[in-house]
């Protein structure tokens, strides 16, 4: 289609102002006349509200607004409607909002706040999922019945917000086989913190009856449709607008902190900017959750996996939130790695006393794959197979089933692994240590998904020869709309990319967007942009064909012309071809829509699961070489190395610089940021210092190849890249560390502490006893199949 | 007290507080939003300033302690117009994602490159301690430093 090819090494466009100091973020935004908020919130995990009495803070100087529970009366959820913006007689959380004040200033805001007179009497809370799933314990939200269930299919009963399972095939018979080994691991993480560092934040305004909400989010749409529901107004009546975003990751991929200050924007006829603090961020995060996992496995003697069944338990804090959808994803991160023969996965989302938890760069499966692939490393050392050849044998080829039944195409991450070899061999060898440390290395791999869903593009041409490319997507740092769309606008149309304008989103002026997260902005933004370029590429060569009397298809666009195939500097340039056309037709413009299709699942095999399959499934090998100290159990990562399907790369030195960021954020993940919480239900890590962050001398430079080829039905047949490179890194540490020290490796992060006593044989292995043996114990509702319960 | 503040070479009087953090008297009253208060601890980095030259983070700075004292920010930094030598490899290495951290993260590979013109990429990893990011993994940050002390 297009005569120039997408591919190019484009540098960003937004990087000189950013280096200048002079890009405006949300936190940046001062408006004239504008009020500062501060949110009440409440300082015990669970309790009732018996007075809330804000008579006295609305005397306060500079008061402009307050507002509560009384001025918010709807719900939010995915999947259940289950949480309110401000509490509702009940407190849920150790910081959940109880009201939210707009003064002149943010100190008077904040003095306000301390006059509130606010009476809570404490009640039992339940802090941890095992907490959660005693019989007879604390419900978070003994009302569960009563709430409107936005998704039918998810089984659920008491702090069990949601439950998705999958059973294919005979598990029992197949655990119950003479020649099998049975293998069982335990698994348990705890929460991530994404620490963006542009907090949430949000200027409101209410004009003309209408609210704008400009703010730092990657979901503009989710933001106006929820803070809707939430006010019990029409989503029409929202605009939502996104200046650059310093930072996401999943964090600002759910409503936050826009509701408040929409509400008080109204309810002051004034702009109201309102900014978490990093304390407010650290506290509430919407955390990647921690999870509890069990494993088990039914493998020949020969290494073919013949059963395998699985329970996981994530923690989704007091309000379902994204936990609920993600449910779904253990299908495909437990049971899209392996050839399998009969499978049964139960994932559950749990209600805890605690702030609630939220998506992260690929959300659940970050931990599932890190217990998958320490479970293989065991299912490999027990029948005594080399864990390489192990993996070479059983992952996923062409025509292989995934948990769900769905049938996967093209051997992909076969020679992926492959590829890994020879980069590994490639690499000198590491210095012979002489210091007594432990070296160890290990190869994993990943497999994830790309989020397709809705969204919308329109390319409107200009007579100057530009392009202006409206969408509601949001640059938050990766570079997607920065390089990958204008590359595909601009290839499509034959004009250097720098001609292309990207608009900021802004939902009044483009259509619905699922938001920019889950690695879709190149693939689902990528195929709507195609398609409104390739619309105005048709009109365009419509009416050049008839000032250059050619037929359109003798025609190609490049360097900025059109002209006739094989006469370079014949025709017209496109600025001449778009001035005519606007002249005569009026302006050019084209649309473009693009969702995914949808793989079925094997009928009868999935409930409550959000997807039944993965469009396009994102493959990953990662090696790590590792070194550790044995005696303070410090682990160094000496060498990385990544293999990733990108299906096909547009901007490779772009999706490097997403890999390197990737894996030295799950260098975090697996050897140093941990979040705990304290017996009073409040996180621990309140700020920077004691919440450890990689700094540049604990990384390495990733050495990186990208696997292109692999099918795809993105756009050009693109993946996104963002996303993925976080996936294995867990497990690709925890493998080497297991390597390193023989010892069995069932906890992330990997902090100095845990390492060395599993050195000093202190640690006992891991239980989770409240997870019950028989796997359908585990279940609120039987998974029924067509031949019967399972 | 008015407080007299030299910021990126023009002379300004401040009727702020003293006490008030230098990071939020020249974000809010000399709207030079360049500096990031992003962590309020002295550890991110993204605050950080030039005062009499030395890198400094300017969230755990009183605008009393900067009072008569010469600050340059990330804004300026540029040379008319013109991005500095670090900012333009930064630039041209396709460093930048978010961009949060890079106000601070210029300011103090600017004082590294005056004051080390021989540094290695230990002695950038070393730098950049006091200065966090959490898109990039540092490395393109380190290549870019060791592009701009090779084009002197």
């Amino acid at each position: 289609m297009s005569d120039v090819s997408a591919t190019m090494d484009l540098r960003r466009r937004d990087a000189a102002d950013k280096l200048r100091g002079r890009t405006r973020y949300t936190v940046d935004r001062y408006l004239p006349g504008m009020l500062h908020a501060a949110v009440l919130r409440a300082s015990l995990p669970s309790g009732r509200i018996v007075r809330l009495d804000t008579s006295r803070a609305a005397r306060m100087p500079g008061v402009r607004a307050i507002v509560t529970a009384a001025d918010a009366p709807g719900m939010m959820g995915i999947g259940i409607a289950d949480h309110p913006l401000f509490a509702r007689d009940v407190i849920r959380y150790d910081g959940e909002p109880l009201a939210a004040i707009a003064a002149v200033t943010l100190a008077q805001a904040q003095a306000a706040l301390a006059t509130i007179d606010v009476e809570i009497e404490s009640r039992p809370a339940v802090l941890t999922m095992a907490d959660a799933l005693v019989p007879d314990a604390p419900l978070v939200h003994p009302n569960w019945r009563d709430y409107e269930v936005l998704l039918e299919g998810g089984a659920r009963e008491g702090n069990v917000a949601w439950e998705a399972t999958v059973v294919r095939g005979d598990v029992d018979a197949a655990f119950a086989r003479p020649d099998v080994e049975i293998v069982e691991s335990s698994f348990r993480v705890g929460r991530q913190n994404h620490v963006a560092f542009e907090p949430r934040a949000v200027v409101a305004s209410y004009e003309d009856g209408r609210f704008h909400i400009e703010t730092s989010t990657q979901v503009p749409w989710g933001i106006r449709n929820a803070t809707a529901r939430l006010l019990g107004v029409p989503a029409s009546q929202v605009r939502v607008t996104v200046p650059p975003v310093g930072g996401g990751f999943g964090l600002k991929f759910d409503l936050a902190i826009e509701p408040f200050a929409a509400l008080l924007a109204r309810a002051s006829g004034l702009p109201v900017r309102l900014v978490n603090s990093r304390e407010e961020e650290m506290l509430t995060c919407l955390f990647r959750e921690n999870a509890d996992i069990r494993i088990r496995s039914a493998v020949t003697r020969e290494g073919e996996i013949v059963g395998r069944e699985a329970v996981v338990l994530m923690d989704c804090g007091a309000y379902g939130g994204e936990q609920i959808f993600l449910t779904t994803m253990t299908a495909h991160t437990l049971g899209g790695n392996y050839k399998l023969g009969s499978v049964r996965l139960v994932s559950r989302a749990v209600y805890t006393n605690t702030t609630p938890n939220g998506a992260f760069r690929c959300c659940n499966g970050v931990y599932n794959t890190f217990a998958l692939e320490r479970h293989t490393d065991e299912i490999a050392a027990k029948i005594g197979i080399d864990p390489l050849v192990f993996r070479r044998r059983n992952v996923l080829g062409d025509k292989d089933l995934g948990a769900t039944g769905q049938v996967f195409e093209a051997d992909v991450l076969r020679p992926m692994l492959d590829r890994m070899d020879t980069l590994r061999d490639a690499a000198a060898s590491p210095p012979a240590r002489t210091d007594g440390w432990l070296y160890g290395r290990a190869t994993t791999v990943g497999t994830w998904f790309v989020f397709v869903g809705p969204s919308a593009a329109t390319v409107n041409m200009n007579a100057d020869g530009t392009a202006t490319l409206v969408t509601s997507g949001v640059e938050i740092g990766s570079g997607s709309m920065m390089q990958s769309l204008p590359q595909i606008v601009a290839s499509t149309l034959g004009i250097p990319p720098e001609s292309v304008i990207v608009r900021a989103a802004d939902t009044d002026a483009a259509g619905y967007d699922v938001g920019v997260g889950g690695g879709r902005t190149t693939v689902s933004l990528g195929a709507a942009s195609l398609s409104a370029a390739q619309e105005v590429r048709t009109k365009l060569l419509k009416v050049a064909s008839e000032m250059i009397e050619a037929a359109p298809e003798d025609l190609v666009m490049r360097h900025g012309r059109i002209e006739i195939a094989g006469a370079p500097g014949s025709g017209r340039t496109v600025a001449e071809v778009a001035t005519r056309a606007q002249a005569k037709d009026g302006p050019v413009s084209g649309t473009g829509a693009f969702t995914g299709t949808g793989v079925p699942a094997m009928p009868g095999c999935v409930a409550g699961h959000f997807i039944d399959a993965i469009d396009i499934p994102v493959f990953a090998v990662h090696d790590c070489e590792v070194a550790v100290d044995p005696e303070t159990g410090h682990v160094e990562v000496l060498k990385y190395r990544v293999v990733q399907d990108v299906g096909r790369a547009l901007n490779p030195r772009a999706i490097h610089g997403q890999i390197q960021g990737g894996v030295v954020q799950g260098l975090g993940y697996a050897l140093h940021e941990e979040v705990t919480i304290g017996s009073n239900g409040r996180v621990c890590q309140s700020g920077f210092e004691t919440y450890r962050v990689p700094l540049a001398l604990d990384v390495v430079p990733v050495e990186i190849n990208l696997y292109e080829g692999a099918p795809s039905v993105g756009p050009l047949g693109t993946k996104g890249a963002g996303e993925v490179p976080i996936l294995n890194v867990g497990a690709a540490v925890a493998c080497a560390v297991a390597n390193a020290t023989g010892k069995r490796i069932q906890e992330l992060p990997l902090t100095p502490p845990r390492v060395l006593e599993l050195l000093l044989d202190r640690k006992r292995d891991l239980t989770l006893p409240h997870i019950a043996e028989t796997w359908s114990n585990n279940l609120v509702r039987p998974h029924k199949t067509p031949q019967g319960n399972a | 007290m008015a407080l007299s503040l030299t910021v990126n070479g023009d002379r300004l009087a401040s009727t702020a507080d003293p006490a008030t953090p230098l990071v939020d008297v020249l974000r809010e009253e000399l709207h030079l939003t360049g500096a990031k208060p992003v962590c309020r601890e002295g550890f991110c980095g993204a605050c950080m300033v030039l005062i009499d030259g030395k890198p400094t983070p300017s969230c755990l700075t009183p605008a009393a302690l900067a009072d008569g004292c010469e600050i340059r920010t990330v804004e300026g930094l540029a040379t008319h117009g013109q991005l500095n030598r670090i900012q333009a490899a930064l630039e041209a290495s396709d460093a930048v994602q978010c961009g949060m951290c890079f106000p601070g993260m210029v300011v103090s590979l600017t004082h590294l490159l005056a004051i080390r013109p021989d540094a290695t990429r230990e002695d950038i990893r070393a730098a950049l301690t006091g200065n966090i990011c959490r898109c990039t993994g540092y490395e393109r940050i380190i290549e870019a430093t060791l592009l701009a002390l090779a084009t002197k």
